[in-house]
């Protein structure tokens, strides 16, 4: 199979990306290992701001389904429920629909494969009933699944006091917010303080001290800096924050740098987000963590700068596009993310890590 | 348990299947993971690690931890959150190492 355009990943860096591609006419393909393009704008039932100027605040799944709409008058073939494996000596991607692998070339590569939670290690971590705030979010918002009766929440992100929200919503009992730092963590206030408000406790300088149940978890002991409570759950949600998805950066041999603000490593790249292989750009969470608004413009400048590339728009225009969605995404991202990845992009000269399989 | 009504997104459980875990027939919704329909069936342990033979269950639901292996339809080692149900499906827990595959075709 021939493309223009492969994009890895069909969250909103990617949908973004094939927008900006796609409609110039270029060939797109997408592949995605879940059965549904969107990523995890599926299971977002939080309103979702600020959005790029094209966008007005909306649900994280009326974007998802906004962007599908969007791509389905052009020509981009869906790869879904396949996965990319490894890739020719000749550069094609070997992708596989889970029973056979296929060679897909593709003239340029867009990797939008998205970030991965971390997890919070306590004993006994690893028992079921303990999760990811991702995963709570998934089966309550797109499963339809409540993940437990009883509570708590380890960490106190914006992401973790919005899934707290959401659990609480559907009827599960959030016994207690646990954060090892002195403060809520959450940038947006009012989450916080609408929980505190309901009467849920926040333990800070805390942590859990070990989980105990019989093949599910059904005790916690919580070491507050004075004592040790013990609560009965049937859920932990944990938020350890999140990290890039870099299996297909090593795999295609890009080099990378860590940054802090950013997740930890990220592959290396410019600001046309072309990243240290000449073929391969990258957009989204995995150019570093950011939140959903800045997500979306990484997939529009990695988007025009493979047009340019592909001469489907001349250089000038691609060049003053890009400068206006650098400056839109200095407005929307967090300042502190913002300087990370400006730091970041003056480092692309000078990789700390390349030629090496990490994985 | 199955949320009937959502408070955001509302009515959304719409065609009903039957899977059989452990040869035991629970009630699940075609949009539904495995994973996350054995949860509503109040099942959380979905198999045990290899090594230390401890339990194992849903924990990222989103193909990247490997947490939640079963055996479905008699595939081996298949990641139960990303595998969406389907009627009739048989599913057992992931309780050892899984037999490498072979050709099926050769008899
Ligand atoms: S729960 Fe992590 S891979 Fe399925």
């Amino acid at each position: 199979m021939k493309t223009d355009v492969l994009i890895i990943g069909g969250g909103p860096a990617g949908l973004s990306a094939a927008i900006e591609t796609a409609s110039r006419g270029l060939d797109v393909t997408i592949v995605d290992e879940a059965s549904q393009l969107g990523g995890q704008l599926n299971q977002q039932t939080q309103v979702l701001r600020p959005l790029p100027s094209v966008y007005e605040p909306m649900r994280g799944f009326e974007l998802a389904n906004k962007l599908i709409e969007q791509i389905k008058g052009f020509n981009v073939r869906l790869l879904l429920n396949h996965r990319v494996v490894g890739f020719y000596a000749d550069g094609s991607a070997g992708i596989t629909d889970e029973e056979n692998v296929f060679p897909v070339k593709a003239k340029k590569i867009i990797v939008a494969s998205g970030a991965a939670e971390k997890a919070v290690a306590f004993p006994k971590w690893t028992m079921p009933g303990i999760m990811t705030i991702g995963a709570a979010q998934t089966l309550i918002n797109r499963d339809f699944v409540m993940p437990g009766k009883e509570a708590v929440i380890v960490g106190s992100s914006d992401f973790a006091m919005e899934t707290a929200i959401q659990l609480m919503d559907v009827g599960i009992r959030v016994k207690a917010i646990i954060e090892k730092q002195s403060g809520a963590l959450a940038k947006e206030q009012e989450k916080a303080s609408e929980l505190s408000k309901n009467g849920i406790p926040f333990y800070f300088n805390s942590f859990i001290k070990e989980a105990r149940g019989n093949g599910q978890v059904e005790q916690i002991d919580i070491e507050l800096p004075d004592e040790v409570i013990t609560l009965s759950v049937d859920l932990v949600c944990m938020d350890g924050g999140r990290a890039p998805i870099l299996d297909v950066f090593y795999q295609l041999g890009c080099s990378f740098g860590f940054q802090e603000e950013l997740g930890g490593w990220v592959p290396q790249y410019n600001h046309t987000l072309q990243t240290g292989r000449e073929d391969v750009y990258l957009a989204g969470n995995a150019a570093g963590i950011s939140t959903q608004g800045p997500l979306l413009l990484t997939g529009m400048i990695a988007g025009i700068s493979v047009s340019e590339e592909l001469q489907a728009i001349s250089p000038a225009e691609a060049n003053e596009m890009r400068e206006a969605l650098w400056k839109e995404l200095g407005l929307l991202e967090d300042k502190e993310v913002y300087s990370g990845r400006i730091k970041h992009l003056e480092n692309f000269t000078s990789p700390l890590l390349k030629d090496q399989f990490i994985s | 348990m199955h949320i009937e009504k959502h408070p955001v997104l509302g009515r959304q459980l719409h065609k009903p299947v039957t899977i059989y875990f452990n040869d035991q027939p629970y009630q699940a919704y075609t949009q539904q993971s495995v994973a996350a329909a054995l949860m509503a069936n109040g099942i959380k342990k979905l198999g045990v690690s290899r090594k230390l033979v401890q339990s194992r269950g849903l924990f990222c639901s989103r193909g990247r931890c490997c947490s939640c292996y079963m055996t479905i339809d008699g595939e081996d080692h298949v990641r139960s959150c990303l595998t969406e149900v389907e009627e009739g499906m048989r599913i057992y827990p992931n309780m050892d190492d899984p037999e490498v595959r072979r050709e099926i075709d050769e008899d």
